[in-house]
């Protein structure tokens, strides 16, 4: 997920860069009111909890290599979306500054994609989805599933407009760049929901104290919510739709299409990769993003399912157990 | 005893209930004149540590101002909201973890986090720093992370960290716990040229007999025994009943 | 810690303020930005120089060949798709140019990661007028990466000691987000005795730095 330096243009990082700083300095002020005396140490080790998770690696089904919890939305259920975007941008700078481990220019963009899409925007969709849910803790496991999977799709949506955006990126298809992405990191997003997912079960069914309920929004923190989840839900609904759009050749397709952009429907010199790398791409680039859309969605939600059956039965031996303690 | 000087600390039937009803003190009471140094033993969960976070207001949330309700007294003075800066200014703490208390990123940050946070001068901070950290002989780890240093150096600094504040009363929990014995050794020497009171919960008597006067047994959060050193440890009968050994130092033949 | 020892080996830029650090490895980056893509002379020169440096902080050329190899996979990933959604045939060498400026601002950053030590880090950020709560916080995160590591080695070797060979994926993941999340309770956990800890020094939440003169 971390965009090393020299994929984006430097206009691009610019641009990702103060808007990233305006998030930082936002939670930053927001932080030292909600968390007052204990904002350093809790957030600090939230950061480090994040980056030491980040460690651990999760096989993927026989293939070389594995993946990882990326944390902004476990980050934002944990301490709120203020903490949850600090965090991560901690965790991004510290990797970036000291292990060389995504880039110092992208650092704003990877900080926009990852912390502030991946916390704020998170943390709207899983408070969105929990208060129409309710508070138990089936309830928050599939909202933070929900939103952990949306916020992958989302940021990798993002970054397919800041590619885009970068002059160097002129001789690609729109379309096609986000066919990719999506197919990867549908499939990310998935592993990113069930790591969160499985995470947040484990934390409910030990000390449910240590996740808030949500904080006394008003209706602005409201409309700020539904806002924020709203942006996050289009772009992740763009992200699947998108590729779709050929078949409606709408302005933006015509415009494509002037400029010679639209490369998807041009017929390819034959590539070495072709023949066994994507092929399913090459000829089907729409089905194939729909179906990793769909199937993703399908992983997830029964994947929320599952984690949210099993954090009931835990917290019900757990009060079986208190109970019998009791009498 | 005709003592005028205040007792550097009192507990007047102090009692504590976790939000989960258990109690985990229950009515003790004790005086501890100045200068004296105290041991606090008994079994795991007799509320030991529990009754150390009452001596600077870290456990309960202290009543405001009004001195009637407060429970425990330092230097005469009730622990209130409002007094607790100048209580933790006199009341050193040292916890049981190292890292719990290391918390920056070099040695010499976190001896000085003490001292700055008493507003002191940038000239009397930096001096308080080199005397804490010579007074536990770490003077020449001042620039190194404390992932470096061995568990019995980590305690040493947090020690140092704690002396840089000069406080009047030092409370320790468990500061022997995971020392090897020369680590131990060296936390001894340091401890007893400390002037001032000291509180140390602790499951290792024999570093009791090395240090401390007196002995105060606690089980179930009540006071169980309270005397001087030799006669409690040395007393099968009391150290059976409340979980602990006689040292073998102090066994009769 | 592993970055400290590396980092403060004896080298010309030891004494270098932090700064001029960080911006010229942002100036080698930037550079290699603006340059324009198919300009492999130039790019090529910029690794040229960051070798150089790379050389003079003590950096081994196996060490960092080492390093490239871990890097290869995914630039390996960006030129296998580029071809896939673009049709002119310049695919490859615009990846190869795009593996260029990418490997220019790699080693920039290598060169950064072996010449900055974490504590110049914070002292250049507290310069640059960097919020205290955030260069404290980054202490904190600092300082407590490297314990929580150690915390999840040992989750891990427990773990590997009762767990006979690998079970199927799913187990897996489900063990690993448990151990995560036991993790997350222990590290929350010492979060509030460190918070503790700070009271007890006289924390009121207000950030005091203190100038050590270098």
């Amino acid at each position: 997920m971390h965009i090393r330096d020299g994929i984006l243009g430097p206009e691009v990082c610019l641009m990702a860069g103060v808007i990233s700083l305006g998030a930082v300095s936002y939670s930053l002020r927001r932080i030292r009111f909600d968390l007052e005396d204990r904002a350093v140490p809790l957030t600090g080790m939230l950061a480090a909890l994040i980056f030491a998770g980040q460690m651990v690696n999760f096989p993927l089904l026989g293939l070389p290599v594995s993946g990882h919890l990326l944390g902004g939305v476990l980050a934002a259920v944990t301490l709120g979306p203020w903490a949850g975007c600090l965090a991560i941008s901690m965790v991004l700078i510290v990797q970036a500054v000291l292990f060389s481990d995504g880039g110092l220019m992208s650092l704003g963009a990877n900080i926009l994609n990852m912390g502030v899409v991946g916390a704020w925007g998170g943390y709207g969709v899983y408070s969105t989805i929990r208060r129409t849910l309710g508070s138990s803790h089936a309830a928050t496991v599939a909202a933070a599933v929900i939103a952990a999977w949306l916020s992958v799709l989302a940021a990798a949506t993002l970054f397919c407009v800041e590619f885009l955006l970068s002059s160097h990126s002129s001789g690609f298809d729109p379309r096609g760049i986000l066919t990719l992405m999506v197919l990867y990191h549908a499939l990310i997003g998935v592993g990113e929901a069930l790591i969160t997912g499985g995470v947040l079960a484990y934390v409910l069914g030990r000390r449910p104290d240590l996740i808030p309920e949500l904080g006394k929004a008003g209706p602005v923190g409201r409309v700020g919510g539904f806002a924020v989840s709203g942006v996050v839900l289009a772009l992740a609904v763009a992200s699947i739709l998108a590729p779709f759009k050929s078949e409606l050749p709408d302005g933006l397709d015509a415009v494509s299409e002037q400029v010679g952009l639209s490369a998807l429907e041009v017929e390819r010199p034959p590539l070495v990769l072709e023949d066994y790398a994507i092929p399913l791409l090459a000829s089907w680039p729409q089905l194939s993003v729909s179906v990793a859309g769909i199937l993703g969605t399908l992983i997830v939600f029964a994947g929320a399912a599952v984690l949210a059956g099993m954090t009931r039965r835990t917290a019900s031996s757990i009060v079986t157990t208190d109970g019998s303690h009791g009498g | 005893m005709a003592n005028t000087e205040p007792a550097a600390i009192e507990l007047r039937r102090l009692t504590f209930q976790y939000p989960n009803g258990r109690i985990a003190l229950d009515e003790i009471t004790c005086s501890i004149p100045t200068g004296e140094r105290i041991a606090v033993v008994g079994p795991s969960g007799a509320g030991k540590s529990t009754l150390l976070m009452h001596l600077n207001g870290l456990l309960p949330a202290p009543p405001i101002t009004s001195d009637d309700k407060t429970q425990v007294f330092v230097h005469d003075r009730g622990v209130t909201r409002q007094r607790l800066r100048d209580i933790r200014r006199q009341v050193g703490f040292l916890f049981q973890d190292p890292d719990d208390q290391l918390f920056c990123p070099t040695v010499r940050d976190d001896v000085a986090f003490g001292p700055l946070n008493l507003g002191l001068s940038r000239e009397e901070v930096m001096s308080r720093v080199e005397a804490g950290l010579a007074a536990v002989g770490m003077a020449d780890c001042s620039t190194r992370n404390p992932s470096e240093l061995s568990t019995g150096e980590r305690k040493r600094v947090c020690l140092a960290g704690i002396l840089a504040c000069q406080p009047a009363i030092l409370v320790l929990d468990e500061p022997t716990s995971n020392l090897d014995p020369r680590a131990r050794r060296q936390l001894l020497e340091i401890l007893r040229a400390f002037q001032g009171t000291l509180v140390v919960a602790t499951h290792d008597l024999d570093f009791v007999i090395d240090l401390c006067t007196r002995v105060l047994v606690l089980e179930s959060g009540k006071v169980q025994a309270d005397g001087a050193t030799e006669g409690i440890l040395s007393d099968p009968l009391i150290m059976d009943r409340y979980g602990l050994e006689v040292p073998w130092r102090l066994r009769k033949p | 810690m592993v970055v400290d020892s590396r980092s403060s080996k004896q080298s010309l830029f030891q004494r270098m303020p932090g700064s001029i650090k960080l911006l010229m490895a942002l100036a080698m980056i930037l550079a290699a930005g603006l340059i324009p893509l198919e300009n492999w002379p130039a790019h090529g020169l910029l690794i040229g120089i960051i070798y150089i440096g790379l050389s003079i902080a003590g950096v081994t050329t196996g060490y960092l060949l080492r390093r490239l190899a871990l890097f290869l996979p995914l630039l390996l990933v960006f030129g296998l798709s580029a071809p896939a959604v673009r049709s002119d045939g310049a695919a490859w060498s615009w990846t190869i140019s795009l593996w260029l400026r990418c490997t220019v601002s790699f080693l920039a950053g290598l060169w950064l990661i072996h010449v900055l030590p974490f504590r110049e880090l914070l002292i250049t950020l507290r310069r640059w007028r960097c919020p205290a709560v955030l260069i404290a916080m980054l202490g904190f995160m600092y300082r407590y990466t490297f314990i929580l590591w150690d915390e999840l080695h040992r989750l891990q070797n427990a773990r590997a000691a009762r767990d006979f060979g690998s079970g199927p994926w799913w187990r897996t993941w489900s063990t690993n987000s448990q151990m995560i999340g036991l993790l997350l309770l222990r590290a929350m956990e010492r979060a509030e005795r460190t918070h503790r800890a700070m009271l007890a020094r006289g924390w009121d939440g207000s950030i005091r730095f203190l100038e050590f003169d270098e």
